[in-house]
C-alpha cells in the first residue's frame, strides 16, 4: 500500500511511545476489549502501514474506521499525539487502496447528489439578515427546530442572514475521501461565500475551523454566553443533565460555556458520572454511525443508562448528532429519557 | 492440532485471534523493541489459564502474560513468538476487607479502578505508578511497580500478602496468605514480585491497604545550582524527614516544560518538589518546614508551598507535564526510553545528574535528569532521532556509559521500570552472581522454559539486536 498521507505523520507516529494511556477512556476498546480497538492499537496498526510491515486488509480497516473521534486519547496522552489526524491519514490510503465501504459510498454520494447527509431535497429557511448563520445538514432537516434557533439569535439581537447552503464536507474529510473533499470545499465556498460567520451545529463549526482556516466559524454557543444575560429571561426551574459533546468539550475547550447557560436560565444540572473532558462518547462521532451502527448505538446505550440511573428525565446536549444518536436510542429503549438540544431550553427561557 | 484450535477450544473463538495485524499490535508495548507471537488469547478464568498452560508446556510453546503492555523495556514483548495472555478481561475485584485492611483481586483489575473501589473506605493502595490509570495489578506485582509516593510508602513488593499463581506445568498453588507477617518458608509469593513474567501467571492477589492520609502539603524550591539540589535532596533524607514525595527537573526538563507547554517556570538549573502527608497538621507542617529550611540551606528558593488541592496541582503542572513536553522538545526527535531509572545513592545524585548531561553531549543526543529521588531514583529520557542510525548507535555507547557510571557509584540498572530486554545487558554484567542463582530458580520452576522465556537473566546481550525495534530506522 502507497501511505502517501500516513508518511506526512511519520514523526507524530514516532513520538507515541505507546504508553497506553489511551485505554483509560477509549470508549471502543472499553466495549470490544482487544488492543487493537483502542487509540494505541490504530496508532501501532497505522505504523505498521506507514512502514510497510503491514499489508492493508479488511481486518485493519475495519479497526481503523472504528473510531468516533472523540478525542479521549487525545486528553489522556502522554504526547498529545493527535490520534484523529493520524487516522484520517491512516483512513485516506485505506481508501486510496481500494477499502471502499458501501455504506460509505452511499453516504457520500448523498452529499454529491443533494448537499446534504440525508440525501433529500432540503429547503434552506432563507434569512437575509446581517449575520451568515450556516445550520449544517442535521438542523437543516429539523425545519420547525431551526426557525425556533433562528429566532433564539433574532432575540439575542443578531439578525440571521440563512443562504441555500450545502454541507461542510465533513464526513468526506474523515471517511477519508481526500480529493472529494477538496472538491467539495469549493462547492461549499461558493454556496456559503462568507469569511466570518455564526455556526448552529457542533460538528460544523469544528471540522470548519481545521479544514478552513481562513474562516471565522463562530459557535453560537459563545454568542448565546455572551448575549444571554442581557436579555430577558425566565428561569425554567426544571432538572436535567448534560451531555457534553466531544467536540465542544474537548475539541473546543468549551466546558464552563453550556453550564452557565443552563445556570443562567435556572435550570438544575445533575452531571452524568463522566463530564466536561471525561465526558464519554455517545458512539455518533467519527463515521461510526453509519460504519458499524449497532456499536455506535451501544456506546449511546450507555450515556442514557447513565441518565436514568442519576435520576433524571432529561439530558440536553449541544451537538446536533449526539442528539439524534442519543435520542434515538432513548426512544428505543424505555422512553423515559427525553433527550433536547441545549438551544430548546434556551428559546423556553427566551420565550 | 495447530494451536488455536486447542485454544478457542478452551477459551471460545471470541476470545482468539491470529490475524496478523492483531499479532502485530500485541507484538509491541512501551519500550522500542517487537516481535510477533503466534496467537493472542483473552482468558476468563483460573481454569482456562491452568488449561491454556498445560498444553503449552506439553507443546513447549512460550507463554507471555500482558497487562496493559505499558512496560517501558520490552516485558510483554514476545521475543520467542508464542501465546500471548492478555490479562485484562480478568478485572474482578473479589473482596474488599476493610477490617483486616486487605483485598482480593484478579490480576486484570487496573490499579486507579482498585484505589476508586477502597476509597470510599478511607484507605488506598499506596505503590501506583505514573501509569496507573491503565497498568494492572498483575503487571505491577510482575514488576514490583512503584511511584512518586515511594519515598514513603515502598513498592508492590511491600503490599503483597498472597497470590494465586499456575505454575509452569500447570498447578495451580495459593501462595502467602492475608496476614501482615509471615515468618515461615521461602515465601515465593515475595518471589513472584519483579519476576517479569517468568516464574508463572499470577491470577489473583491479595494485597494489603493502608489509611489515606488526611493531609498533604506540596512545595517547590528552586537552586540556581544542580549541585545544590541535589544535596539537599541527600540531606532531607539523611535528616530523618519523611517526605510522602521528593522529585527533582533538571534544566533542560525546566526547559522543556517551558518550551513546550508555555508554564513559565524559573529559569534555573534545578527544581525540587517536596511533598508531606499525614493526619495531623503540625505533624506535617513540621515536615514541610525541616525540608524547606534544608533547602534554603543549599542555597534553594522556596517559591511555592500549599496544602490546597487546587494550588497544589498548579506547583505540580510542571512535573505533570514533563513527559509530553519532552516529546515535543526538539522537532523530529522521539522521546525513548533507554537507562531510564537507575537507582543511586542520596549522595551522588547531584554528580549523576550531570554525569548523564555530559554523556550526553559526548554522544550527541540529548538526556534529560529527573525522578523520584527520594527514593533514589534517577530517571532520565533519550531524545533523538529515532529514524537515524548513527543515533540509535550513539544512544548504545551513551547507555553503556551511563551504566558503567552508575555501576562505579553504587547504583544499580533499574529501580522502577525493570529489566526484561533493554536493560538486561547491563543488569547482567552488574549482578553476575544473582543471575546464576535466578536461572537456577528459573530451571526448577519452568523446567521447558515457556515462561516469558528469554527476558531478565535470560535476555540476549545486546538490547539493540534483542528483537527488531518498533521504529523504522534509514540506514
Amino acid at each position: 500500500m502507497d501511505a502517501k498521507e500516513l508518511k506526512k505523520w511519520e514523526a507524530e507516529l514516532n513520538i507515541c511511545i505507546r504508553c497506553a494511556y489511551c485505554f483509560e477512556g477509549c470508549p471502543v476498546y472499553k466495549e470490544l476489549g482487544w488492543e487493537s480497538d483502542g487509540a494505541r492499537g490504530k496508532i501501532v496498526l497505522s505504523y505498521g502501514l506507514f512502514s510497510g510491515e503491514l499489508e492493508s486488509s479488511e481486518y485493519i480497516a475495519d479497526k481503523i474506521f472504528e473510531c468516533t473521534y472523540c478525542r479521549d486519547c487525545v486528553e489522556r496522552c502522554s504526547a498529545n499525539v493527535s490520534v484523529p489526524d493520524i487516522l484520517t491519514a491512516a483512513r485516506t490510503d485505506l481508501v486510496n487502496d481500494g477499502y471502499k465501504n458501501e455504506a460509505h459510498l452511499e453516504l457520500l454520494d448523498k452529499i454529491k447528489d443533494t448537499g446534504n447527509i440525508f440525501g433529500k431535497e432540503l429547503k434552506s429557511p432563507v434569512r437575509n439578515g446581517e449575520v451568515p448563520v450556516l445550520l449544517g445538514c442535521r438542523l437543516l432537516e429539523r425545519t420547525e427546530d431551526t426557525k425556533r434557533y433562528l429566532e433564539i439569535l433574532e432575540k439575542l439581537g443578531i439578525k440571521p442572514k440563512v443562504v441555500d447552503e450545502t454541507c461542510c464536507g465533513m464526513p468526506f474529510g474523515v471517511l477519508g475521501y481526500k480529493d472529494d473533499l477538496a472538491t467539495h470545499k469549493e462547492e461549499f465556498r461558493r454556496r456559503f461565500p462568507y469569511k466570518k460567520f455564526i455556526c448552529m451545529c457542533t460538528t460544523c463549526v469544528f471540522f470548519i475551523r481545521k479544514n478552513y482556516p481562513d474562516l471565522e466559524a463562530i459557535y453560537v454557543i459563545e454568542e448565546v454566553v455572551k448575549r444571554l444575560p442581557e436579555v430577558e429571561h425566565k428561569k425554567l426551574g426544571t432538572k436535567v443533565t448534560y451531555h457534553d459533546p466531544c467536540n465542544v468539550a474537548r475539541g473546543m475547550d468549551m466546558v464552563d460555556e453550556p453550564r452557565s447557560i443552563l445556570k443562567e436560565i435556572g435550570v438544575e444540572l445533575v452531571e452524568l458520572p463522566t463530564s466536561g473532558k471525561q465526558a464519554e462518547c455517545c458512539g455518533g462521532g467519527g463515521g461510526l454511525l453509519v460504519t458499524n451502527n449497532p456499536l455506535a448505538e451501544k456506546l449511546a446505550e450507555k450515556r442514557v443508562n447513565q441518565a436514568l440511573e442519576i435520576g433524571v428525565d432529561t439530558l440536553v446536549t449541544l451537538c446536533p448528532t449526539c442528539e439524534f444518536n442519543i435520542g434515538n436510542v432513548a426512544s428505543k429503549n424505555s422512553g423515559k429519557l427525553k433527550v433536547k438540544n441545549l438551544l430548546d431550553l434556551v428559546w423556553e427561557s427566551l420565550k | 492440532m495447530e494451536i488455536k484450535k486447542v485454544l478457542v477450544e478452551i477459551v471460545g473463538e471470541e476470545n482468539v485471534r491470529d490475524a496478523l495485524a492483531e499479532l502485530y499490535v500485541y507484538g509491541s508495548d512501551a519500550s522500542i523493541h517487537r516481535e510477533l507471537p503466534n496467537v493472542v488469547v483473552r482468558p476468563r478464568t483460573v481454569e482456562q489459564i491452568q488449561k491454556i498452560i498445560e498444553y503449552a508446556n506439553n507443546e513447549i510453546i512460550p507463554v507471555i502474560a500482558r497487562g496493559a503492555g505499558s512496560g517501558m523495556s520490552g516485558h510483554s514483548v514476545p521475543i520467542d513468538h508464542g501465546i500471548v495472555l492478555d490479562m485484562k478481561g480478568m478485572n474482578r475485584i473479589l473482596e474488599i476487607k476493610c477490617e483486616d485492611m486487605y483485598c482480593r483481586v484478579e490480576s486484570g483489575v487496573v490499579d486507579d479502578d482498585l484505589n476508586r473501589a477502597i476509597k470510599p473506605f478511607g484507605v488506598f493502595y499506596p505503590p501506583s505508578p505514573a501509569s496507573s490509570r491503565i497498568a494492572t495489578i498483575g503487571g505491577e506485582i510482575a514488576n514490583n511497580a512503584s511511584g512518586i509516593r515511594s519515598v514513603k510508602y515502598g513498592a508492590t513488593r511491600d503490599y503483597v500478602l498472597g497470590m494465586k499463581v499456575v505454575l509452569a506445568d500447570g498447578e495451580i498453588v495459593n501462595l502467602g496468605g492475608k496476614t501482615r507477617v509471615e515468618a515461615a518458608g521461602y515465601q515465593i509469593h515475595r518471589l513472584m514480585v519483579g519476576s517479569e513474567g517468568t516464574l508463572g501467571i499470577i491470577v489473583e492477589a491479595t494485597m494489603k491497604f493502608i489509611p489515606l492520609p488526611k493531609l498533604r502539603c506540596l512545595g517547590m524550591a528552586t537552586f540556581e545550582k544542580l549541585e545544590d539540589a541535589g544535596n539537599a535532596i541527600a540531606n532531607i533524607i539523611a535528616s530523618g524527614a519523611e517526605p510522602s514525595m521528593l522529585e527533582l527537573m533538571d534544566n533542560i526538563a525546566i526547559e522543556a516544560v517551558n518550551t513546550a507547554m508555555k508554564l513559565g517556570l524559573p529559569d534555573v538549573e534545578a527544581i525540587i518538589l517536596f511533598e508531606a502527608d499525614g493526619k495531623v497538621k503540625e505533624a506535617v507542617d513540621f515536615e514541610m518546614q525541616g525540608m524547606k529550611e534544608i533547602c534554603e540551606k543549599h542555597d534553594g528558593k522556596v517559591t511555592a508551598m500549599s496544602y490546597d488541592a487546587k494550588e497544589r496541582t498548579k506547583i505540580y503542572a510542571g512535573r505533570k507535564k514533563l513527559f509530553p513536553a519532552l516529546s515535543r522538545y526538539k522537532e523530529g526527535f522521539a522521546c525513548t526510553s533507554l537507562a531510564d531509572d537507575m537507582a543511586v545513592p542520596y549522595s551522588k545524585m547531584a554528580e549523576c545528574a550531570m554525569k548523564i548531561h555530559e554523556i550526553a553531549e559526548k554522544n550527541g543526543i540529548i538526556m534529560t535528569a529527573y525522578g523520584h529521588c527520594g527514593s533514589g531514583v534517577m530517571h532520565t529520557k533519550i531524545l533523538m532521532d529515532t529514524t537515524k542510525k548513527e543515533q540509535w548507535e550513539a544512544a548504545k555507547n551513551a547507555v553503556e556509559e551511563v551504566y558503567d557510571y552508575v555501576d562505579s557509584i553504587g547504583g544499580i540498572t533499574s529501580g522502577e521500570h525493570g529489566i526484561a530486554l533493554s536493560k538486561a545487558p547491563a543488569w547482567k554484567r552488574a549482578r553476575k552472581d544473582l543471575v546464576e542463582a535466578m536461572r537456577k530458580i528459573k530451571h526448577a520452576l519452568d523446567p521447558n522454559n515457556i515462561l516469558n522465556p528469554h527476558k531478565l537473566m535470560d535476555a540476549p546481550d545486546d538490547w539493540l539486536t534483542a528483537t527488531p525495534i518498533r521504529y523504522r530506522v534509514k540506514e
